[in-house]
């Protein structure tokens, strides 16, 4: 075998094993999903026999509690939970990104005196380690009379990606070349109309790149979810499933994450080559 | 505002200063209570069920440092970041340099990548969690349990558990850190890598003196990221577990000592303890992500 | 009536004095160049008249207003850029439509004049496709298309054949020229290339470091270059220039150095006599020079020797050596020389140009 060759496929099975390896544990999340209890109990951990959704089915189910085993299972209002989660994380990296935009633009384009220094203050604050943080801003949200409400989690949620965010755009602007304003410019547009309808069309994989990284970054929270949220009506899937009374013992739980989870990897995975582009786009040196 | 800046200048700076606000606004809005707030708790001696608590200056601090705990925590949490940072980066690039190369079902591969990090952390946690400790009878538990105990019995109670996180953070890390440098990697110019094989054979040392050099800021951007997230996923799988596994960390030991034991004061400190050195790790890595250049007239 | 007056326009940026006292008047239905090396304030001029840049003093007019406080897109101006600056993400169309869409101009307006454009630059089959589907010459037509729908009263151009392919750039070269005679509006030109500085323009303005060296028509630039650095910079190859002493002797003045021997001819005489004794510089153009014969005159010409040879095919280019000096001469292709070769050479008398040492102007 030709030496070509053989490095050829060595690179593809390398590749093989990298999938592999990145999606088992999503893979075999769902296949647990998948099983009865019993099977469960006795199956092979690797794949399902008798697959059935009845765990799933289970996370829409009516009032009355069920008696499985030995243990009792309350229903969870788990549509209601799906919903806040999507509000919650659409409102969140709507904030971030209008605010990183304005942010990124302003010292990626127009440059005050000392940008190079706001920009780098904004992402320090990520020395701060956010572990009691949550203590003194539970103090105000209370005092504020915020609780469970979910625009105090949008505001403080919006503050997490935020500084990496601005970053991203503010050196795709500082790149972007000026011609393509100036033209809008001597076109007839005003700054804000050529940034409006030029520029921000154009930053879209950046738009992109920011907004997965929000999203990985919020989506990840459980902490603050589960403080801030108190009723089930409110609590996003992350904050019911946090304080719920269902352990991660219970299938239950691992069906009700995992369909959490489904449309925000379909959306990743529609999303990820214009991540790639953004995040390329925007650390891109100039020629 | 320097007067002699001309006055369509000037305005340009005010706008400037107006689109900046709110970014600033939520940052510090958000931030800036609870950390002064912590700071100020850390010099006192705040603490859920004392009294009134008294101004206490640095107590706080050297009790900390006198006790070795601490320095072991501070150990522990060190090797934490710097071993899951060095396997993430590793992993990254290698991952990274392997779908730069085109390849048959490559999109597939680069989608697969790009799950474990955009999937919601509360659902691979669990994952992991399953896999790793199991929590009902199930039909691998016993070599899972077995692999515990040996584990445990190597280095130490809890040590498998800590294991788990960390192989959880590598995981999830990795599959970042490999679209971010894969990124990079698209932003060079093909012809620095064509010509790199023009004047050198060894493919090693092309990656040493050409690659790494050119990702340098994305690296170093890759590193520090690295850092806060290690320390998100962290506090996420101890909230998961209930507190469950407790480990010497400083972080988690900070946790406890704020929620379970209700010493505030002393919480504050230890938590404030990292800043220092994740500042110290962001001044080094801002020369190499964003060094100062010069701007042209 | 579509006139441009610069008067004493000044830009300073910070330390940096970017352009100093240009006065300039530009006639109505005038095409004409900036031209000059990098950072001589070229552009920067056009995009104060663009409105790009703020004047730092000076004023400029257009047609009968005094621009000066006006935005851009009041000046009644249009400009095209080096690198077409076309919107990305819209289609040809709308590129060429955005303008007049500011202006909220009506649709069966803007259709016609995008139609009507298109036409005259024959991209009408492009109108649905967006720029990165284009060639680089069709993105150039598309933006200059862009430019014209707005039927303004001035157009700008910022070095908008520097990006295209030599052959490409020769071909744009003789259709803008076609354009310009066609449309009939002041044209604005910046461009480093003195070929397209001399071939586009009804005047050339020549500048460095921020002054207006020569405002002229190409010929006369070519053939009466007000300084040294006018004569160097335009015509290709350059001009050669030689350090001489001017002697007098038995009432006629001599250009000396070692190695060459030229009589100043009559005409230039008056003006050189008064630096009999001091040295000057003269300028002869490698076109000027020719291979001697028996017929010409001795003090007209020299000896030299041949370094290197180019034959380009229409013509040839000899590299040579005339005592420390290096030459550069254009001979016919018929020419039979080589290398080491000793050859003479004669020098157009008619074509002989002469400069102050320390000024550098022309005398």
């Amino acid at each position: 075998m030709s030496r070509r060759r053989l490095g050829r496929l060595v690179h593809g099975a390398l590749l093989g094993l990298v999938a592999l390896y990145s999606v088992f544990p999503i893979y075999f999340i769902t296949v647990q999903s998948l099983k009865t209890a019993e099977e469960d109990v006795f199956g092979s951990p690797l794949y399902v026999l008798r697959p059935t959704f009845e765990n799933y089915t289970e996370l829409f189910r009516g009032a009355e509690a069920r008696v499985r085993g030995f243990v009792i299972v309350p229903r969870v209002p788990f549509l209601i939970w799906l919903a806040n989660s999507a509000l919650v994380l659409g409102l969140a990296v709507a904030l971030t990104l209008a605010a990183a935009v304005a942010a990124g633009y302003a010292l990626g384009r127009l440059r005050p005196p000392g940008w190079r220094w706001w920009r780098r203050a904004l992402f320090a604050t990520y020395v701060v380690p956010h572990t009691i943080l949550f203590i003194p801003l539970y103090q105000v949200i209370l005092a504020l009379g915020l609780d469970d409400s979910h625009g105090a989690l949008v505001l403080v949620y919006s503050t997490m990606a935020l500084p990496f965010c601005v970053w991203l755009l503010s050196a795709y602007y500082h790149h972007l070349p000026r011609e393509i304003e100036d033209s809008a410019v001597v076109e007839g547009a005003s700054r804000a109309t050529a940034f409006l309808r030029v520029v921000l069309p154009m930053s879209r994989n950046v738009l992109i790149a920011a907004g997965l990284f929000t999203v990985g970054t919020v989506g990840n929270d459980f902490m603050l979810a589960s403080i801030f949220l108190l009723t089930p009506e409110k609590q996003t899937v992350a904050a019911g499933l946090g304080v719920m009374d269902v352990s991660l013992e219970e299938l239950l739980a691992v069906a009700g994450v995992n369909l959490a989870a489904v449309p925000v990897a379909l959306a990743c995975a529609v999303l990820a080559r214009r991540y790639v582009e953004g995040v390329t786009a925007a650390m891109l040196e100039g020629a | 505002m320097p007067a002699s800046m001309r006055p369509g200048r000037r305005r340009e700076v005010l706008v400037a200063h107006a689109l900046l606000a709110p970014a600033l606004l939520l940052v510090l809005g958000v931030l800036a209570y609870p950390v002064a707030w912590e700071a100020w708790i850390s010099l006192t001696s705040f603490a859920a069920r004392a009294e009134r608590p008294a101004f206490v200056g640095l107590a706080n601090y050297r009790a900390m440092l006198a006790d070795p705990f601490f320095w072991r925590a501070l150990a522990t949490t060190v090797v934490y970041f710097a071993a899951t940072t060095a396997a993430k980066l590793a992993l990254g690039l290698a991952m990274a340099l392997l779908l730069a190369r085109p390849a048959r079902g490559r999109a597939l591969v680069f989608l697969a990548v790009f799950l474990p990090w955009a999937y919601p952390g509360g659902v691979t946690v669990v994952a992991w969690y399953w896999m790793l400790n199991p929590p009902l009878i199930t039909s691998y538990s016993v070599p899972v349990g077995n692999l515990k105990h040996a584990v445990d019995g190597l280095l130490g109670g809890g040590a498998y558990a800590f294991a788990s996180v960390m192989l959880f953070n590598i995981w999830r890390g990795a599959s970042f850190t490999a679209v971010f440098l894969l990124a990079g990697l698209n932003a060079i110019p093909t012809e620095l890598f064509e010509y790199a094989r023009l004047e050198e054979r060894s493919a090693w040392r092309r990656f040493r003196h050409v690659t790494v050099p050119l990702l340098r800021p994305f690296l170093a951007l890759a590193v520090f990221l690295s850092f806060t997230g290690a320390f998100a996923d962290l506090a996420n799988v101890w909230m998961l577990t209930g507190g469950r596994i407790v480990f010497p960390v400083i972080g988690t030991y900070a946790y406890w000592l704020g929620v379970r034991s209700g010493d505030l004061a002393a919480a504050a400190a230890w938590s404030l303890s990292l800043v220092p050195l994740l500042a110290l790790a962001l001044v080094v890595l801002f020369r190499w992500f964003d060094p100062p250049r010069e701007e042209p007239a | 009536m579509a006139q441009v007056l610069m008067k004493d326009l000044n830009k300073k940026y910070d330390e940096v004095h970017a352009v100093k006292d240009v006065n300039l008047h530009i006639r109505d239905k005038e095409f004409i160049v900036l031209v000059g090396p990098s950072g001589c304030g070229k552009s920067t001029t056009l995009r104060m008249v663009a409105g790009l840049e703020e004047i730092t003093s000076g004023e400029i007019v257009i047609g009968d207003r005094v621009v000066n406080d006006l935005p851009p897109k009041d000046r009644d101006i249009a400009m095209v850029f080096q690198n077409y600056a076309l919107y990305p993400h819209m289609t040809v169309y709308d590129n060429m439509a955005f303008g007049l869409k500011m202006r909220k101009f009506p649709r069966a307006e803007i259709e016609k004049r995008v139609r009507e454009a298109a036409e005259i630059l024959g991209i009408q089959d492009l109108l649905k496709r967006k720029p990165r589907q284009l060639s680089g010459g069709q993105r150039q037509r598309v933006a200059v298309g862009r430019a014209i729908v707005r039927h303004p009263q001035v157009f700008l151009f910022d070095e908008p054949l520097s990006n295209l392919d030599a052959k490409l750039r020769v071909q744009m070269r003789v259709e803008l020229k076609r354009l310009h005679d066609r449309l009939e509006t002041t044209a604005i030109y910046v461009t480093h290339d003195q070929v397209e500085a001399m071939t586009l323009g009804d005047r050339v303005v020549v500048m460095k470091d921020g002054w207006v060296q020569q405002v002229g028509e190409p010929l006369e630039l070519y053939s009466r270059p007000a300084n040294r650095f006018v004569a160097g910079f335009i015509g290709s190859p350059a001009m050669n220039f030689v350090d001489v002493a001017i002697a007098e002797s038995n009432g006629a003045l001599w250009a000396e150095t070692p190695g060459l021997r030229i009589r100043v001819p009559g005409e230039q005489s008056e003006r050189l006599r008064r630096y009999a004794g001091q040295r000057v510089t003269l300028g002869v153009r490698p076109e000027d020079l020719r291979v001697a014969t028996t017929a010409d005159p001795p003090e007209y010409a020299f000896d030299s020797v041949v370094e290197v040879v180019e034959p380009l095919g229409a013509e040839m280019l000899l590299d040579v050596r005339a005592g420390a000096h290096g030459m550069v001469v254009r001979v016919d292709p018929s020419v039979r020389v080589k290398v080491h070769e000793k050859v003479r050479l004669a020098l157009d008398p008619a074509r002989l140009h002469f400069f102050d040492l320390a000024t550098e102007a022309a005398i």
